[in-house]
């Protein structure tokens, strides 16, 4: 055994340093894997993005309407919309007064992940009789 | 002297009957954990185009609804058709437009009438290959026909599927829009909701037939 030891040292180390490239080959795949999971995050955004402008669509049908007052709302579209792959909630708030009001609508998804838009329409009073 | 024979042979025997195999069956490991990164790869991609072509198409719907005069939607065929009419325009002075149009009196020539139908679009998924329909959703095609993605210049990524796009209204005069499209490549699906305000529509029809 001694013998084998001495003789073949040279393969012994060869084996060595070849056993440690493969692994480490394995490694860098595995870890370059790692980051490629499917993540949906950007088609949630996506929905949401388009939630908002639902949000957006109906309090600029308020504001035309003469309806819409200063102050937050809830969604006011479809309500079945906002169970979507995850579920979305919809915070609203609308402030100005005069002839502009500026709303801002934050969709989220989960307590860190949420998307904030903001827009200024045009109000148009009623006219009185 | 036999025995001296095996011992010289001992460590060679040793190295191709254990590390050799080995050796192969991690390489076969390395190959199918490569294989599966690189299909992973493959569908992210087409999950991309997916959102892209979802996107493209919503927003395309929302463009042309928002200054239309008439809606007719149609939720049997995810199919609506969208019409523009044209506003009370008209020149002061000798004409060269219309003299059908002429209002002598008050010397206006105008420039259309009022309120003539200026276009209509139709807006329906794809019904059937090689016929000639405007098509919502792009299919990508390289120079030979072949479908071809734009990213990365490979095939079958781009291919999409609109399975359905129904309108309902949500208030006066906001068209609440869902469309749902697939992924030809994964089967993966993404379900889409919005609703757009159009300020001066005048004719709102639904039909659930």
């Amino acid at each position: 055994m001694k013998k084998i030891l001495k003789s073949e040292r040279g393969f012994l180390i060869l084996n060595v340093i070849f056993l440690t490239l493969i692994t480490s080959f394995a490694a860098m795949i595995l870890l370059n894997a790692a980051p490629r999971i499917r993540n949906s995050q950007s088609s949630l955004r996506l929905i949401a993005l388009h939630l908002a402008n639902e949000q957006f669509a109906q309090l600029e049908s308020k504001a035309a309407a003469g309806e819409l007052t200063a102050g937050s709302y809830d969604f006011l579209g479809n309500n079945a919309d906002l169970e979507n792959v995850v579920k979305f909630t919809v915070k609203t708030t609308v402030t100005g007064t005069g002839n502009l009001r500026g709303i801002k609508v934050k969709v989220s998804w989960s307590d860190k992940d949420f998307i904030e838009v903001e827009r200024t329409v045009l109000f148009v009073p009623k006219e009185n009789s | 002297m036999f025995r001296k024979k095996i011992r010289n042979g001992g460590f060679v025997l040793v190295e191709f009957a254990i590390a050799l195999p080995l050796l192969i069956l991690v390489m076969y490991g390395l190959a199918i954990v490569s294989m599966k990164i690189f299909l992973l790869g493959k569908e992210q991609l087409a999950d991309y185009v997916l959102e892209a072509e979802a996107q493209y198409v919503m927003e395309r719907i929302t463009h042309l609804t928002r200054a239309s005069k008439e809606i007719v939607a149609y939720n049997k065929h995810n199919k609506i058709k969208i019409v523009y009419h044209a506003v009370d325009d008209w020149k002061e002075g000798d004409g060269y437009f219309f003299e059908t149009l002429k209002d002598a009196e008050n010397k206006k020539y105008y420039l259309f009438g009022d309120r003539d139908v200026l276009e209509t679009q139709f807006i329906f998924p794809y019904p059937k290959e090689g016929r000639n329909y405007s098509n919502l959703y792009a299919t990508r095609r390289d120079d030979t026909g072949a479908p071809s993605n734009p990213i990365t210049g490979e095939n079958f990524f781009g291919e999409t599927k609109l399975n359905s796009l129904q309108f309902s209204e949500l208030n006066k005069n906001v068209l609440r829009i869902e469309l749902e499209m697939e992924s030809l490549m994964t089967g993966h699906k993404i379900k889409i909701a919005t609703a757009v305000f159009m300020p001066s529509c005048e004719s709102f029809e639904i039909k659930n037939e």
